[in-house]
């Protein structure tokens, strides 16, 4: 008897205008347990070899987390899944919101999406069934818009919409997925992949209850009560609630590694206008939530001044706030919160989107590209209207508009030159709003992530400084012994970095939000085993649990390592190497030598070949994924 | 002086504010107005006076100072060495 899954895939090929379902077994349950392994197992075992991440032998994986849909504060999320558009390598993203326990209770723990419509289509999922429908009305319109549209034309208002706007429609590199409007699997360009498909939407209902299927509903129900009680009885969860993640702003600034000018600086002067207490007066109308979460760290927003910002797309994060505020040298909280609400509009990835247009401000600045390119605009870092401009123009691929939707390596590589020292990504996927020269952990993540430039590949070490602090004490139970200052490279580095990234793989796999689980926030590492052990009557321990992690992203890496990824794209842009040049951190740069030796430390410590960067057989076989050794080719 | 706690810090404040008014007479040590605020040391990874990064160990504080205390969460590490360094060659 399987408990905590109903068990089933949907599977749905587009080309033929077929749905099936199929059912997997226990054994393959406890080695892919949902989310991120499930997700790449089925990436890996779908998608041939070389397809065309944008055609439409590309495969697109939607796949809840174990816990996705249980009655338990931060346990939302569901991952999307393909080949990367942005980086040609294994693309992965994670979001909640209201869509993964939707489908969950629909009765399905996954989507594998095949082939390609050969008109506009949507998908409808409904406990149990599942039809594909014609979308040629849907198609060009903003989500907003295409959701009431859906709901009207199913008759039910508690219908769950996932889709895209004209970001993904336009196959922009980076384009994201959005759900309820609010909550983006932004990263790695899951909304190009969709768009590549002809396909709008994915509109789920169920009415099942999740009790019904965990082998101790009781156990979980009473474990939701309390966490939902000690939100406010505990700091780091309290703070998500009443300060959000607009209150890492001020902190990072003054620690000096807030990304300022395209990660020039560390600290920007314009920092004060962009923190939480400017979010909360000039901003914010409304606390949301996630499904279930009593954490409530999701913004509502609504402006009628300088712009107008609807209050249909949620309120920025701390990483639009980041990416359109100092890494484009902008003060002006309001016009970040119009890039924000255009980037849900369009359904394009905050970060990438940032990143690509504070690149080429700096290519404008130093004439790379000049007014012809621009189409007129004075794209100089710290103007607001340019920024806002060119949002509008890579959705429609207008202009310069059209280069930049391709990201910055390609866009890099089209302008030549310097162009390419300014490009700050690794594997084409543009760094997130967090300096590696502070946190040398989060540089290390950025390299070797499967993704590209992630910055929740692993908790930050900014946690594990202090062995008294809350964070070093909720890691202590994943074999955490020793404090290390953040900035430190070395051999101890790389082992605390690889089980803190095979940590946060894991809340991937169960679908718990990067704010649930110890170090980041309030449900500690025995309360996670304890939860999946309700959820499946399965007799597993934190090592257990670990190792899956790290199956999954191996199995990632593998996919990566099959379409010719190796250690030469584990690298980190130039620019990093070079010391900031303000800040709290002034003339601080990492050190390529000690980086380089961190890594090779920490490929042998993930059992992985220094020189090609592959899994070696004995490691896959050590994690029960022998079978994926075959995919490694030559390697 | 205005004292600000970052992040989590506010949560151990009675009244859970983000911005304390304390009048200051004299120059005090900072490690010792965050005793006597009972704000847990473990928890403050940063510390800046007046824009600049502090050793929290080391700076004294005085009235008309902006004072800010970050948890680690939201910021780098490793400042205080380099921060006394600053001070004492500007």
């Amino acid at each position: 008897m399987t408990f905590g899954s109903t068990g089933k895939i949907l599977r749905v090929d587009l080309t033929h205008g077929s749905v099936g379902i199929e059912e997997f077994d226990e054994e393959l349950y406890r080695l892919y347990p949902g989310g991120k392994a499930l997700a790449a197992y089925l990436v890996l075992r779908n998608i041939a070899p070389g397809s065309d991440p944008l055609g439409p032998a590309n495969v697109l994986v939607l796949a809840n987390g174990l816990l996705t849909g249980a009655p338990l504060s931060t346990a939302t999320r569901f991952t999307a899944a393909a080949r990367s558009p942005l980086t040609g390598g294994y693309g992965e993203s994670e979001a909640g919101g209201f869509w993964g326990p939707e489908l969950k209770l629909a009765g399905f723990e996954a989507i594998v999406i095949l082939g390609r419509a050969e008109q506009p289509a949507y998908l409808w999922v409904h406990d149990g069934h599942a039809e594909i429908r014609e979308a040629w009305h849907l198609w060009g319109r903003e989500p907003e818009e295409a959701q009431s549209l859906i709901r009207q034309e199913l008759g039910d208002k508690l219908v769950r919409v996932l889709q895209i706007g004209a970001g993904g429609e336009n196959m922009v590199r980076y384009a994201a997925l959005i759900n309820d409007l609010r909550h983006f699997n932004g990263r790695t360009g899951m909304g190009a992949v969709m768009g590549s498909k002809n396909l709008k939407a994915v509109a789920v209902r169920g009415t099942g209850r999740y009790v019904d299927l965990a082998h101790d509903p009781q156990m979980i129900t009473e474990f939701g009560r309390q966490l939902a009680k000690r939100v406010k009885e505990h700091p780091q969860s309290w703070d998500l609630q009443v300060k959000g993640t607009p209150g890492l702003v001020s902190g990072l600034n003054a620690g000096g590694i807030l990304p300022t000018r395209n990660f020039h600086q560390g600290a920007f002067e314009g920092a004060d206008k962009l923190g939480w207490e400017a979010y909360e007066k000039e901003l914010l109308i409304a606390r949301r939530s996630c499904y279930a979460c009593a954490v409530r760290c999701k913004r509502e927003v609504a402006v009628n001044d300088r712009y107008q910002v609807s209050s249909a797309y949620g309120g920025p994060e701390y990483e639009a706030i980041g990416g359109f505020g100092p890494n484009c040298g902008i003060d002006d909280l309001q016009a970040v919160a119009k890039a924000n609400e255009l980037c849900g509009r369009y359904t394009l990835d905050t970060i990438s989107t940032s990143a690509s247009i504070a690149f080429a401000m700096e290519c404008f600045e130093h004439r790379l590209i000049g007014l012809k390119a621009t189409g007129g605009i004075e794209l100089r870092f710290g103007n607001a209207e340019a920024m806002l401009k060119m949002v509008d123009m890579i959705a429609y691929r207008q202009g310069l508009g059209n280069l930049l939707a391709e990201g910055v390596r390609r866009a890099a590589d089209v302008i030549g030159g310097e162009a390419r020292d300014f490009a700050m990504h690794v594997k084409g996927e543009e760094l997130a709003m967090h300096d590696p020269r502070g946190k040398a952990g989060v540089g290390l993540g950025y390299a070797i992530a499967e993704t590209g430039a992630d910055h929740l590949v692993a908790y930050h070490d900014t946690m594990l400084q202090n062995p008294a602090s809350i964070t070093f004490k909720g890691a202590v139970p994943l074999g955490i012994t020793e404090a290390l200052p953040a900035r430190e490279l070395s051999g101890k580095k790389a082992a605390q970095y690889a089980l803190l990234e095979s940590w946060s793989s894991l809340g991937k796999v169960i679908g718990f939000c990067y704010f649930g689980p110890a170090p980041r926030s309030f449900i500690q590492v025995d309360e996670v085993v304890s939860a999946v052990k309700a959820a499946t009557g399965w007799d597993v321990t934190v090592e257990e649990l670990v190792r899956v992690g790290e199956r999954a992203t191996n199995l990632a890496r593998v996919f990566n390592i099959r379409e010719g990824f190796s250690r030469k794209d584990d690298m980190l842009p130039d620019r990093l190497f070079t010391p900031l040049e303000n800040g709290a951190l002034a003339g601080t740069a990492l050190s390529r030598d000690e980086f380089e030796q961190t890594m090779t430390e920490l490929y042998r410590i993930k059992g992985w070949d220094p020189t090609t960067g592959a899994p070696t057989v004995e490691r896959l076989r050590a994690l029960g994924i022998e079978w994926a050794a075959g995919m490694l080719g030559s390697h | 002086m205005r004292l600000h706690l970052g992040g989590h810090l506010s949560w151990y404040d009675p009244q859970k504010r983000s911005w304390l008014e304390l009048p200051l007479s004299q120059p005090v040590a900072l490690i010792e107005l965050v005793r006597q605020l009972e704000l847990p040391v473990e928890e403050i990874a940063i510390s800046a006076v007046n824009g600049h990064a502090v050793s929290l160990e080391e700076v004294r504080v005085s009235d008309g100072d902006r004072v800010e205390l970050y948890p680690p969460i939201g910021g780098g590490g490793g400042l205080c060495h380099r921060a006394v360094r600053h001070k004492s060659n500007p």
